[in-house]
């Protein structure tokens, strides 16, 4: 995959500023938080040591007019409620902008890998794990979510508490400021060296539980082959020792937090007890105040925590970039729209618009010249194939498993990149025609057909929007689907997949090619879409097939030689290349493929008419139906 | 339907249900002792840390020699080095409690759900179970050890601080005692939106990671009808959903600690000024004001953990009925009393040739079904009243029009279900009351959509027989007419298939799903469509080997290609779950019965 060209700093764009008034807002919190400590220092040196209230006597003065002690005191507590409360809203104000700052920035980030994923083409992403990308747009972007809507916060938090807290403790003392922080860089040092360290360990504790989790899930979607083949007992030993394993290092890795925690706990304390134990020494000799020390302790609790955290932040801050460069990495994956654009780009430079307008439908030519494929570092899947097919003509497709049929359906629906030959559609080489319109000419029925998790309604629309109940029941009717569905306790509003009903692979391929036929292409490529539908129901799609449109272009994959017997032509392939091609009655007088399977096919023909000749019943017409089947 | 059910709020907590689960902890009996030992005494600690400092604010308050510092610096010593202890100890045995607890309630579930019976995971999502035993274990683990502790240290600290206060300044400790019931229910509420919003945010973002895969499984589909842009609207739907959830959430969590930072304020100044007041008057010193002042900043910190660890037992109780229910589910198919009666008996004198692990023959000879009938939905048959007899090493072909009944029978042979009525026999033997384990491991059955694991080609033909060797194993794909395009591909047998076999197509892995069968040498082999996206010569490679493989073994064939079915000793046609003809190919077609219209349509010579 490509170099990530992600970086913190572009995922934040459009919410700087956002994140600038979150920051602003802790400013103003942690100064509100550290003037209580001054008032209590005022109020110890003051009118409890029977001295001067100074400042604070002076504010008493002015807001309640009392000169007496009571009322000072009064004062001294009413303002540390009246600080903490506004810290407390301030805190607020930055929590909530930062949550919307990062949430913002997370929800692009989000919406653009879903948009940018709908775009790879699939020849590159074939080679992909699908968990693996899932895993990449859900936990790495969570992991760059934390660090932008905590970390960044805690790292700005230490900041200024630094730039803030450090004048204020000068102030008072700068020999106790000294003492205040002279373990600081140590316990911060501690966490960040720590947290660097135990990042394996992490990982591997991640990887312990992505492992178990992904043997789990196979366990439960392949559940009916386990009891098919009574692997119970070694399942669970597999899954067993995944548990085991994420246990132990999940132990490990607790374990090992328990010293982090012990150790900086012994750091923190004694930054306190040095503070505590100068400050007293200080205060004996005279040199310090009672008021004063007593502030530079509550400082302490304030700052000493957030100088751990910073630690463990900075240190886990690589996490996130990791994540960010995985992130990068599927933006990395290129686009097949990319080269599009550039084609747009091209001609708009040179002031060249398209020449020729697009029709809305196309007659349905295709031109197959000298097409190869392969993928990255394998054999080829196709092998220079030349072949036309006219407007109107049916041809059929027909091949061992891994002789490239299906890879030449997802070249010719752009689904995976031409890199040898040329495919025409109405003689317009397919790479010059946008995708979108290649793909409205093409209807298409896969293998194995996705359905969306809605109602079956709504899947049908995939293939036309807005199309009504009677249009979705004439190609329900055509695809012998329209009573299954009736039959459905909600009908068309019945929903599918995992929440709803699971359909048989019959239903599904029926429902995929419901969805095609509202599509009504120029073209319809059917790959293997009937395999799951028994013959009867097969004859009467096909039938309605030809009853709705003569005058498609139609490609058609299929093992059964009811259905190839229909096509206009047949193109044998064999390791990629075009073994034979014609028409049916030209093959099978061949030595080829082709003539294999109608021996095989006229063996049992024979039979048959022979178990006929000898049945007594009524006498049988083969004709009347075989012309009746006749493509046009 | 009882499985997918939505999570409960609030409610009470559930007493036997927890007692159910606290046995799991009390495996770890020692931990668990140990746990609160660490917990008590952490709180024990961290009440006399204020101590010592105000021990040291007095003795410079009043002394005119040097002060003992030395001695104090000592006893904070040995306080600092007891925490640090605490913290470490009572880590590491939360932390054992946790992973053991997980991985028990882990293995326990896990164990259960091989045993269930298809009818369960009919009614449940793979994506349902996954939850239960991710996050439903990980959430009941962590209540058990982290709430424990909390449970334990928060109770302690708080009822220490309010003695060490009571003794210093009764007026204060009082006060700060009449505070803490709103306090506590205001956390309380406080918490329980909180989970309750980490929730919502839970349940978006499996929905989003639902979007995403859905966007990746169906690229294709959206790709070939032009739906990015529309699939992209929807996606930002549920993403600004998400947005506005996380934003929720979090802006509850930030109005929490500044309500409760702000309350301890109060009691700051109250201490202050009273305490001001006692100091003045002489009645206090200093240094108990200060320790006060410290002890009032501490006395919140467990409020807001005891709320969240309290919210987290009542939100997990949804989860523990859950687990529970899935750990104490019962299987609806398993070996009754009998049979496991009989499988210990057999198991006392060792394998004998010849005998099951059930002690009963091990060969399998006629198959019947005796008025056999079945509904997956009641009032809606699939069988009814359904007589069959299969005669050892026969081969059967079931046709019919798709949702007939023929898979279904299939399973009811395999006993992934129980018939509603009557019953199968095993050389009239029947199947209830033979060994489960034993019947499944004599079947060999090859589906449709076959369900490869992820791993290589040899890995998933080796599921069949696991202690099978590299020979047997092209051997068996060599029967399976699976060799040839394994053998083209680069790493060969090493081939990675992808997880589910998602990078082979589905003719291949119908192959290496025939060889997966062929390898397990089953005594009887079922066919569901298992050939529907193999070209015919494949096919009759397939079963060429078939036959040289498994001659004289009972066979099961649903096809609906002429050339799979013909071959077979007798045909059933299916229809409205009975056999409407049976019969010799040749026999059916002479019939022209349905069998006949079913075929003829096939046909594709014009002679």
């Amino acid at each position: 995959m490509h170099r990530p060209r992600t970086t913190l700093w572009s995922v934040t764009h459009g919410q700087r500023l956002r994140y600038a008034g979150a920051i602003a807002s802790l400013a103003v919190a942690i100064t509100c938080l550290f003037v209580p400590p001054l008032v209590v220092r005022s109020a110890i040196d003051g009118p409890l040591a029977g001295g001067d209230a100074g400042w604070l006597g002076a504010t008493a003065r002015r807001l309640f007019a009392t000169d007496s002690v009571a009322g000072t005191l009064w004062t001294a507590a009413l303002l540390i409620l009246l600080l903490t409360a506004l810290a407390g809203f301030f805190q607020y104000v930055k929590g909530r902008h930062a949550a919307l700052a990062s949430e913002r920035a997370v929800r692009r980030m989000r919406d653009s890998l879903f948009d940018h994923l709908a775009h790879v083409s699939c020849d590159r992403i074939v080679s992909l794990e699908t968990g693996d990308l899932v895993q990449r747009c859900t936990s790495d972007v969570d992991t760059v979510r934390a660090f932008l809507s905590v970390q960044v916060v805690e790292i700005g938090r230490c900041v200024l508490l630094f730039v803030i807290a450090l004048p204020i403790l000068i102030g008072l003392s700068p020999s106790m400021t000294l003492i205040s922080v002279v373990l600081v860089p140590f316990v911060f040092s501690f966490a960040w060296i720590f947290f660097r360290k135990v990042q394996a360990l992490f990982r591997e504790v991640d990887e312990a539980e992505g492992a178990m989790t992904a043997t789990l899930q196979e366990n439960l979607t392949g559940i009916r082959v386990v009891r098919a083949f009574a692997r119970a007992d070694f399942e669970s030993e597999k899954f067993g020792a995944c548990n085991a394993a994420y246990r132990d290092t999940n132990f490990r890795w607790i374990r090992t937090l328990g010293v982090y925690w012990s150790v900086s706990d012994i750091l923190v304390l004694s930054q306190m007890g040095l503070v505590l134990f100068g400050g007293a020494h200080a205060v004996a000799a005279g040199t310090l105040t009672l008021g004063t020390w007593v502030a530079f302790m509550t400082y302490m609790t304030l700052f000493i925590h957030p100088v751990r955290q910073l630690g463990r932040v900075l240190a886990e801050a690589g996490r996130a970039l990791v994540a960010l460069g995985r992130i990068g990495e599927i933006f990395g994956l290129p686009r097949e729209d990319r080269r599009e654009k550039e084609l747009d780009a091209h001609a708009l430079e040179s002031g060249l618009t398209r020449i020729h307008p697009l029709p809305d439908r196309v007659a349905g030519r295709l031109d197959f010249d000298a097409v190869r494929f392969a993928f990255p570092a394998g054999p080829d899947v196709l092998d220079g194939l030349t072949f036309t097919i006219e407007p109107g003509e049916t041809v059929a497709l027909v091949g061992a498993p891994g002789s490239g049929k299906s890879t030449l359906v997802a070249l010719l629906l752009r689904l995976y990149e031409l890199e040898r030959g040329l495919i025409r559609l109405d003689g317009r080489p397919l790479q010059s025609l946008p995708r979108a319109f290649v793909r409205a000419q093409i209807g298409a029925v896969m293998q194995e057909p996705f359905l969306y998790s809605k109602t079956v309604a709504e899947n049908l629309r995939v293939g036309r929007h807005g199309a009504d109940a009677h249009e979705l029941e004439s190609a329900t009717r055509d695809a012998s689907l329209h009573h299954t569905i009736d039959g459905f306790v909600h009908g068309y509003e019945t929903l599918v997949g995992e929440r709803g009903v699971t359909l048989s692979g019959g239903q599904r391929q029926r429902v995929a090619l419901a969805r095609a036929l509202l599509k009504d292409p120029a073209v319809l490529v059917l790959d293997d879409a009937l395999s799951a539908v028994d013959t009867g129901t097969e004859s009467r799609i096909l039938e309605a097939l030809e009853r709705r449109h003569r005058r498609r272009t139609t490609l058609v994959i299929a093992h059964r030689l009811s259905t190839l017997r229909h096509a206009d032509r047949i193109i044998v392939l064999e390791h990629g290349r075009i073994a034979e091609i014609g028409p049916h009655a030209e093959l099978i007088s061949g030595a080829g493929l082709y003539a294999r399977l109608w021996k095989i096919q006229s063996e049992l023909e024979d039979d048959l008419s022979t178990d006929l000749a000898l049945a007594p019943n009524e006498p049988w017409n083969p004709q009347a139906k075989a012309t009746a089947k006749e493509t046009p | 339907m009882n499985g997918p059910t939505e999570e409960t709020f609030g409610g009470h907590v559930e007493l036997a249900l927890w007692r159910k689960l606290f046995r799991y902890a009390l495996r770890y009996r020692r931990s668990v002792i140990l746990l609160g030992a660490f917990g008590v005494a952490m709180a024990v600690v961290e009440i006399l840390f204020p101590l010592v400092t105000k021990a040291v604010v007095d003795s410079v308050g009043e002394a005119e020699e040097p002060p003992p510092f030395a001695r104090f610096a000592l006893i904070y010593a040995v306080l600092l080095v007891a925490e640090a202890g605490c913290v470490f100890g009572f880590i590491v045995q939360a932390g054992k409690l946790r992973t053991y607890i997980g991985h028990d309630i882990r293995r326990d579930a896990f164990a259960n759900l091989q045993r269930l019976s298809f009818s369960y995971f009919d009614q449940r999502p793979v994506g349902w179970l996954m939850s239960r035993m991710t996050s439903d274990c990980d959430r009941l683990a962590n209540i058990f050890a982290w709430g424990l502790l909390d449970m334990l240290w928060g109770v302690t600290f708080m009822t220490g601080i309010f003695v060490a206060m009571f003794v210093l300044h009764a007026k204060i400790a009082l006060i700060l005692l009449a505070v803490l019931p709103p306090l506590a229910w205001v956390s309380a509420r406080f918490q329980h939106r909180i989970l309750a919003a980490a929730r919502t945010v839970r349940k978006t973002n499996s929905r989003l990671t639902a979007a995403y895969n859905d966007g990746l499984v169906g690229l294709r589909t959206s790709k070939v009808f032009v739906r990015e842009a529309d699939d992209l609207r929807e996606f930002q739907g549920l993403s600004t959903e998400m947005y506005g959830a996380t934003v929720r959430s979090a802006t509850l969590s930030a109005i929490y600690p500044p309500i409760l930072l702000s309350v301890a304020s109060l009691a700051t100044g109250l201490a202050l000024a009273l305490g001001g007041f006692d100091v003045l008057g002489g009645t206090m010193t200093i240094g108990t004001l200060v320790s006060l002042m410290t002890y009032i900043a501490y006395f919140f910190h467990p409020v807001e953990e005891l709320a969240l660890r309290f919210a987290e037992l009542q939100m997990a109780q949804a989860s523990a009925e859950r687990i529970i229910g899935l750990i104490e589910a019962e299987p609806e198919i398993q070996d009754s009393p009998e049979v496991r009666e009989r499988i210990r008996a057999a198991s006392v004198d060792c394998p004998r040739p010849g005998v099951a692990i059930d002690g009963l023959p091990s060969h399998i000879g006629r198959i019947a079904f005796e008025s056999v009938g079945f509904e997956y939905v009641a009032d809606e048959p699939i069988l009814s009243d359904f007589h069959l007899v299969v005669e050892p090493g026969e081969t059967v072909a079931l046709v019919g029009p798709t949702g007939g009944g023929k898979s279904t029978l299939i399973s009811l042979l395999c006993r992934f279900y129980e018939p509603t009525s009557g019953r199968i026999t095993i050389d009239g033997q029947p199947l209830q009351e033979r060994s489960l384990a034993w019947l499944q491991s004599n079947l060999g059955i090859v589906l449709q959509s076959p369900h490869l694991f992820s791993g290589t080609i040899a890995e998933n033909i080796r599921y069949g027989k696991l202690d099978a060797t590299q020979e047997e194993i092209v051997h068996a794909a060599r029967l399976a007419g699976a060799s040839t395009f394994v053998e083209a591909l680069e790493h060969g047998y090493d081939t990675e298939v992808g997880e589910g076999g998602a990078r082979l197509s589905v003719g291949q892995k119908q192959l290496v799903s025939f060889a997966r069968a062929i390898l397990k040498a089953p005594q009887i082999l079922v066919m569901d469509e298992a050939t529907s996206s193999i070209d015919t010569e494949t096919e009759r490679r397939i079963q060429d080997g078939l036959r040289h493989v498994l001659g004289g073994r009972t066979s099961f064939v649903i096809a609906h290609r002429l050339s799979t079915i013909r071959a077979a000793d007798r045909i059933l046609v299916i229809e409205g779950g009975r056999i409407v003809e049976q019969g010799r190919h040749a026999e059916l077609i002479a019939a022209r019965g349905r069998y006949y219209e079913l075929y003829v349509g096939q046909r594709v010579q014009d002679t």
